[in-house]
């Protein structure tokens, strides 16, 4: 059986997630750019132990059992493998061996010292925020060799879980808010019990279902989907919404060429009578628009073309390849859910940025110009550029001036932001010019990467109504097969995510390999 | 009590060693269960209590005839549930399947187990709530996930019913039917298997086996009495068949004809959409065991599921299609497909929309393809297919958090690695040079203020690197040189810097990398400007210098220059500040280079630093060590001076040597590890129950003045006797004699022992602290010395405790070894009723009668709330009773036995009584029990049932006879 033998679920602490943390954030300054050592104490949410699961794997791995310690054993042996146990000490044979390779989505817990060989294996964890959740995947395999990771079933169903559960404690924004999660973890003993009952994971925690709407099914022939908790009763909406994120690395540097792409989600929300009502959205391109790569769908979709499948950004694309119309149909289920992704590559950057920096004296002059590309709409619903500095004492005078928007200057965190506004002007360019000393008392934020002139503007934009790929869905194309004529509303969006301007005088890290190779 | 129950139930759960130390298994288990049943407890409760059951079975029900007990108590609760408590009867089915599964229970076919399983069965056939509306529906759940743990931890439990199963898989409906499938395709599964391993079925059985609507099948056939669920020789019941280490699959040999299996698996593929997406995934993998087993029936039948499968967004699924494609390879995936796959993977593993976890997974699957046609079957091997063309996707870059970075450029190196193979030159190729440029891009990070996790990340990068590409020079020679040049940046990373050393020398021995890093690490260090060197870089310094004086085939020449620069030089602080870490520091080098192959021609320099260290070094700790080395330094030849320093690779008796050494260990940590006290590996010492040859007690309060012989005649003696209990130490302790030996395990190195000191730790708190117990010596050939062991319980409880000794043997070496636990038993806690010297035995029946009157009559002069009555009855012939009394009783009797009558007092320290009066009739005995501690009831129950059992089985003896 795919099963686990333990779950648990820390609070506590709060780690970087990447190498360079900022990059990844929304608001890149506005946190504390230390080394995110949190001293709260950790402590144990909730966990779960799973006997009869436990006596199966004692089974298979015979003399190379190990048996689960107690739980303030298997806490502390987490954060020693996570890196996070001891932060104040900088050197732990114990946790920073360079010889632990921590490659794998599967930790080993060394219960009785590193040298015993006596490990559990595989612990799949998953942080976010304060949250670490946990389990221990049984291996239903014999243990010695030790299989490998790809071929225990159970790991699959682990990570699906965990994900599951991440997404319900904390909700769909990056960060948990307080009040709901602590209403979530209060049910987290039931909602283990009903999903994951003597360690099978069946299901996974359902978010936002409207309860309201939802009637117990009939009794009848047809079966109900065991993701469905009821049907739907009353009017009929239909509300498909597409979201494209565009992401860019613009170096403004001959020798290395600049990046951007596109990925896209497809968010539904159907409120449609019948146990099993049959839907089907339809994703259109404009005539030369390049497919749509990678696309990924949700497990309701009851049927998929090939050659929807066949384009992939790995390769090169073909220009003769598919490029739709995508069909999916499906069969909702109550709650909002994501239909299908996909990426895509489009021929120019929407904002197409220059960034120079001089060094003067302790001084910067900062010369940046922005170009919004004529095929995107000039509407924006807000559109900002930040430029962090780090590793300068804090900002003294501050001399800059700017074609259009306004500028906020934030000295203590050595940031500026230039707000443009709904709008660039009728030449779509707009420029910054001017320099800054940073003869402040005190040091500004550090940041290992960004040394010397390596420096980078982050752009923050939405454009409503609009999508890079020409992606969209058509309220005609949405096809519903019911008694009641739905109403259908769709929209789309266009954000920016991680969209960076490098300065061009200094030097800029890779960010992706194809260019280099 | 019931108030405090969250907490303990929480304190349970974190701890369950812990929480046992302050009552016994039993006793909390009989808690829980009592509180059960007690009806003013809310279901809230009623759950919460549950959850030891639920998560720790084996503790709390050890034995098959405990777990029995439990499961027909929680069986009895459940019926008296209100039927609308459906949580807490949902927790009671949980509670019931893993208590008597892990009691073995169910595997010993009790009768507990089975009439549980009737009772799920039975819940389970209530399909469409046609008997008990919908509102039982998680109830009808929670039977159906039993049955199938059931069936999971019993395979073929349920092989004879898959008629039945699959009918009511069928009927169902709602979404309950997700309950049936998963039960369906397990049970299937199952008996498909036990098939495959019966000699000579074919397509008949399995038509049978489908249609079959028996019993339960009990253990591994019906004659096998109750196979141990631990001792299934057969673990391919537990593990996927289509991954085995041999990769080969039972099969079945059918024919072409197995309609039925056919239509039933095409049902089940057609309903597989309804289900949630991991109980899909776990369907899938079922259908896919059984169609490996089943040649007959082709796997294209998957054909129709494949594309949604592939396109899906849920990692469990997409692994489905993985699993499908290692047990079917090209019988179901075609070469076009099999490449498709693998780009997926790729896509995938750097996939925005996906979570760092998944993607990680993603990239282990790509190293572990299963392709159609494998070349080699090593641990982790490219796909073919995967060219550096199409990995380029997935290079490291400095955006990656570390575990990504990491598993990246693991993947990345193998491609270049096979890469590089091709290009003959040995030197790598562009993929490479990325590589090489992403770690430096890494050590600037480390070089600017990176956090800890970087610098973890960057070792732990340059050690991979290493691991695959230390044979190309261009590449290793200039890493160690960037290594070199950051440290003199950053020289806390020395224990790192070390660490890579150490790792590198232990995997790639014969490449000499670390040996170069180490002889770099040197000439920086020593070439580097004195004047810029600052204490706390002194520090770092002499730790590297240390690892490098270990290296023989460094040149330690610049090491003694550059410590004799940094001691005697004019401007140095050191000598002056005396700072006895440092001093240290230095000393560790010096040991080392003592112990060096070319010490000779480090002789003079040599001398002349530790000299210098003896008369100026400002701390007479290092001065005095500093000395010592000096002389061994001057006195010694090479040879012995290595016998004396060297640690490792010494014969034991040499160790006895480094130990009354070890004060010269110049450093700390060789300090402590010289003074090492040694583990042996198994138990040497045991200690054997004594019985002395005198029953006498010997408690007799000596401290009590002596009553005169006939004190106030026609007293009770009741007040008299209780006041002896004034003086708190009175009759507190219980005395237990033991032999020390030896063990079965014979080492002619433990014959002769010294300074034993043997040291007991409670397992629980019905004790005060043991206080330690020595013995002088301890020789095989002479008679055990006797021990003994004073006990003074806080409660009259039987008890384990944990016992362990040190020893010196005779070379001077310090042991440490554990003893098997000392079992206390619940008899050995008795005591006969202590009286002052010289009282009658009639003024002993007095004090006999007025307890038990006091505990009858339930008037409670003192606290006698915790009084209680108790009757033990058993069949057991007269000549046997008189033995019964002799042999357990003699020491307690207050009266003779007399026409089969006699009385017995236990007291119990500190403060139990238990009273019996024995009556036999006829061929009965009757054991009238009287206490003023109920909780030991049930131990006096047990005892009575033992001794009574031992007379029984001594009787049968004798009658054998």
């Amino acid at each position: 059986m795919p099963q686990l033998r333990l779950w648990t679920l820390l609070q506590g602490f709060s780690r970087p997630t990447s190498l360079c943390t900022h990059l990844h954030q929304r608001a890149p300054v506005d946190q504390a750019h230390t080394d995110s050592v949190n001293l709260c104490p950790v402590k144990t949410l909730d966990k779960w132990r799973y006997p009869t699961v436990e006596q199966r794997a004692k089974c298979m791995a015979g003399s190379l059992y190990v048996s689960v310690p107690e739980d303030g054993t298997v806490l502390q042996l987490l954060l020693t493998e996570m890196g996070l146990s001891d932060s104040d000490k900088p050197y732990m044979a114990l946790r920073d061996d360079c010889l632990h390779q921590q490659r794998s989505p599967a930790l080993e817990l060394h219960v009785e010292g590193p040298s015993s060989g006596r490990v559990l294996w595989p612990v799949l964890v998953i942080s976010q925020g304060s949250l670490i959740l946990a389990c221990l995947a049984m291996v239903d395999a014999p243990a010695d060799p030790r299989p490998p990771l790809a071929s225990l079933f159970s790991v699959s169903q682990g990570l699906t879980l965990l994900a599951g559960l991440q997404a319900f404690l904390c909700g769909s924004g990056s960060k948990p808010d307080r009040e709901g999660l602590t209403s979530r973890l209060a049910m987290m003993p039931s909602i283990l019990l009903q999903i994951c009952p003597l360690g099978t994971p069946l299901d996974i925690p359902q978010l936002g279902a409207s309860s309201a709407s939802a009637m117990p099914t009939p009794a009848g022939t047809q079966k109900q989907p065991a993701w469905k908790t009821g049907v739907h009763r009353g009017r009929a909406v239909v509300n498909v919404a597409l979201t494209e994120m565009v992401r860019s690395m613009q170096y403004g540097n001959r020798n290395r060429q600049d990046l951007w792409d596109v990925y896209g989600t497809v968010t539904c929300k159907c409120e449609v009578e019948g146990v099993l009502p049959n839907v089907t959205v339809t994703l259109t391109l404009p005539p030369n628009g390049s497919p749509l790569m990678d696309v990924l769908v949700h497990p309701c979709v009851s049927s998929l073309d090939a050659s929807i499948l066949t384009a992939m950004s790995v390769e090169d694309c073909d220009s003769s390849a598919f490029s739709g119309p995508y069909k999916f149909p499906f069969s909702p289920p109550l709650e909002p859910f994501r239909l299908c992704s996909y990426t895509s590559q489009v021929p120019v950057p929407p904002i197409l940025g220059t960034y120079q920096l001089k060094d003067d004296d302790n001084q910067l002059r900062i010369t940046v110009s922005l170009k919004l590309h004529e095929s995107v709409r000039n509407s924006f619903e807000y559109c900002e550029a930040h430029l962090p500095f780090f590793n300068r004492d804090q900002m003294g005078s501050v001399d800059v001036k700017v074609s259009s928007g306004q500028l906020e200057v934030s000295k203590e965190k050595n940031l500026l932001v230039w707000v443009l506004g709904q709008k660039f002007p009728k030449s779509r360019e707009v420029s910054l010019e001017g320099s800054v000393s940073f003869s402040g008392e005190h040091p500004g934020p550090t940041d290992p990467l960004c040394t010397d002139l390596t420096a980078y503007i982050k752009l923050y934009f939405r454009v409503p109504d609009l999508t890079l790929s020409g992606c969209c869905v058509d309220q005609h194309s949405v096809q519903v097969y019911s008694s009641a004529k739905p109403r259908i509303v769709t929209s789309r969006e266009l954000l920016s995510s991680e969209y960076f301007i490098w300065n061009s005088t200094g030097t800029a890290p890779v960010s992706s390999g194809h260019m280099m190779l | 009590m019931s108030a405090n129950w969250p907490e303990r139930i929480s304190a349970f759960s974190r701890s369950p060693s812990q929480f046992l130390c302050s009552t016994t298994s039993d006793i909390f288990l009989a808690e829980v269960l009592h509180e059960l049943r007690d009806d003013r407890a809310s279901d809230h409760i009623k759950v919460l209590l549950l959850s030891p059951l639920l998560e720790h079975p084996t503790l709390l029900c050890p034995s098959v005839s405990v777990g029995e007990e439990t499961a027909l108590e929680l069986m009895s609760v459940f019926a008296q549930c209100s039927p609308k408590s459906l949580p807490l009867r949902c927790h009671l089915l949980l509670a019931l399947t893993s208590v008597l599964l892990c009691s073995c229970c169910v595997s010993s076919h009790t009768s507990a187990s089975q009439d549980f399983l009737d009772l799920l069965l039975q819940m389970a056939q209530d399909t469409n709530d046609a008997q008990a509306g919908a509102a039982l529906h998680p109830l009808r759940t929670t039977a159906c996930d039993c049955l199938r743990e059931l069936e999971a931890c019993l395979p073929g439990l349920l092989s004879q019913r898959l008629e039945l199963l699959s009918t009511l898989r069928q009927q169902e409906n709602s979404r309950l039917h997700q309950a049936y499938t998963g039960l369906h395709a397990l049970a299937l599964r199952n008996a498909v298997y036990l098939l495959t391993q019966q000699k000579g079925s074919g397509a008949g059985d399995l038509k049978g086996a489908l249609g079959s609507n028996e019993g339960f099948v009990w253990g591994e056939g019906s004659d096998s009495a109750h196979p141990n669920s631990e001792s299934h020789s057969d673990l391919a019941l537990f593990s996927p068949l289509t991954l085995g280490p041999m990769g080969k699959v039972p099969s079945l040999q059918t024919g072409q004809d197995c309609k039925e299996l056919r239509s039933l698996l095409s049902s089940l593929l057609e309903e597989s959409y309804l289900l949630t997406s991991l109980s899909q995934a776990a369907l899938l993998r079922r259908l896919v065991e059984v169609l490996a087993m089943v040649p007959a029936v082709s796997p294209t039948i998957f054909r129709a599921q494949l594309l949604r499968l592939l396109g899906t967004c849920k990692v469990c699924l997409l692994h489905t299609t993985l699993l499908m494609k290692a047990a079917f390879t090209d019988s179901l995936f075609s070469a076009e497909d099999e490449a498709f796959l693998l780009k997926r993977l790729v896509g995938l593993s750097q996939h925005p929309l996906l979570s760092t976890p998944e993607k990680l997974f993603y990239m282990d699957c790509i190293l572990h393809f299963p392709e159609n046609r494998p070349i080699s079957s090593s641990d982790e091997s490219l796909p073919v297919l995967l060219t550096p063309r199409l990995a380029a996707a997935l290079v490291p870059t400095v955006f990656n958090d570390s575990v990504s970075m990491l598993a990246r450029l693991n993947l990345l190196s193998l491609v270049y690695l096979e890469e590089g193979e091709e290009d003959r030159e040995g030197q790598g190729g562009r993929g490479l040079a990325y590589l090489y440029d992403h770690l430096t891009s890494l050590l600037h990070i480390v070089e600017n203020q990176a956090s800890r996790e970087m610098v973890v990340t960057f070792f732990r990068a340059s050690f991979l690197f290493l691991l695959h590409f230390c044979h190309v020079e261009r590449y290793s020679e200039d890493l160690s040189q960037r290594l070199c040049d950051l440290y003199l940046r950053r020289t806390r990373l020395a224990p790192h810097l070390i660490n890579l050393a150490d790792r590198t020398q232990d995997r790639l021995e014969e490449s000499g990398w670390a040996v170069a890093l180490l002889r770099a690490l040197q000439r920086t260090i020593t070439e580097a400007p004195l004047s810029q060197l600052t204490l706390q870089d002194l520090r770092w310094h002499l730790r590297i210098l240390a690892r490098v004086a270990e290296e023989g085939e460094v040149l330690q020449k610049a090491t003694l220059n550059f410590l004799l620069c940094v001691i005697t030089s004019s401007s140095s602080a050191l000598c002056v500040s005396g700072d006895w870490r440092l001093g240290n520091g230095v000393l560790g080098v010096c040991r080392r280079l003592l112990l060096h192959p070319s010490l000779d021609s480090l002789l003079t320099p040599l001398a002349d630093l530790l000299q210098h260290l003896t008369c100026h070094y400002g701390e007479t700790d290092i001065q005095d060590h500093a000395r010592l080395y000096y002389t061994l330094l001057t006195t010694l030849s090479q040879e012995k001076l290595a016998g004396v320093l060297a640690q490792r690779g010494t014969e034991r008796g040499r160790q006895a040597k480094v130990r009354s050494l070890s004060a010269i260990m110049g450093e700390t940590e060789e300090l402590t590890s010289g003074l090492t006290v040694h583990q042996t590996e198994r138990p040497l010492l045991r200690l054997v129950k004594h019985e002395p040859d005198d029953c006498k007690p010997d408690h007799k309060p000596d401290s009590e003045p002596a009553c005169e012989t006939e004190s106030s005649p026609g007293q009770g003696g009741i007040e008299e006797y209780r006041a002896q209990f004034q003086s708190s130490s009175f009759a507190s302790e219980i005395t237990l004699q033991y032999h020390l030996t030896h063990t079965g395990v014979h080492d002619p190195h433990f014959d002769k022992l010294f300074s034993i000191r043997l040291h007991f730790d409670l397992t629980d708190s019905h004790y005060e602290e043991v206080s330690d117990i020595s013995v002088p010596c301890l020789f095989r050939t002479r008679k055990p010395p006797t021990v003994t062991l004073r006990l003074k319980p806080k409660q009259p409880y039987h008890t384990t405790l944990r016992a362990s000794a040190i020893f010196t043997t005779e070379d001077g070496l310090s042991w440490h070894s554990p003893l098997a636990d000392l079992n206390v038993a619940f008899p050995e806690v008795f005591l006969p009723l202590l009286t002052p010297l010289g009282w009658a035995r009639e003024k002993k029946q007095r004090v006999f009668e007025g307890i038990w009157g006091e505990i009858c009559s339930g008037q409670s002069e003192g606290d006698l709330t915790n009084a209680a009555t108790s009757l033990f009855c058993d069949q057991l012939e007269d000549s046997a009773v008189g033995e019964l009394v002799e042999k357990h009783f003699q020491r307690y009797l207050v009266s003779d036995l007399d026409k089969g009558r006699c009385k017995v007092l236990f007291f119990l320290p500190p403060q139990s009584h238990v009273l019996l009066k024995v009556i036999t009739e006829e061929d009965a005995i009757q054991v009238h029990i009287a206490t003023d501690n109920w909780k030991l009831l049930p131990y006096v129950n047990s005892y009575l049932e033992d001794i009574t059992k031992e007379s029984h089985s001594t009787q049968q003896v004798n009658g054998d006879v």
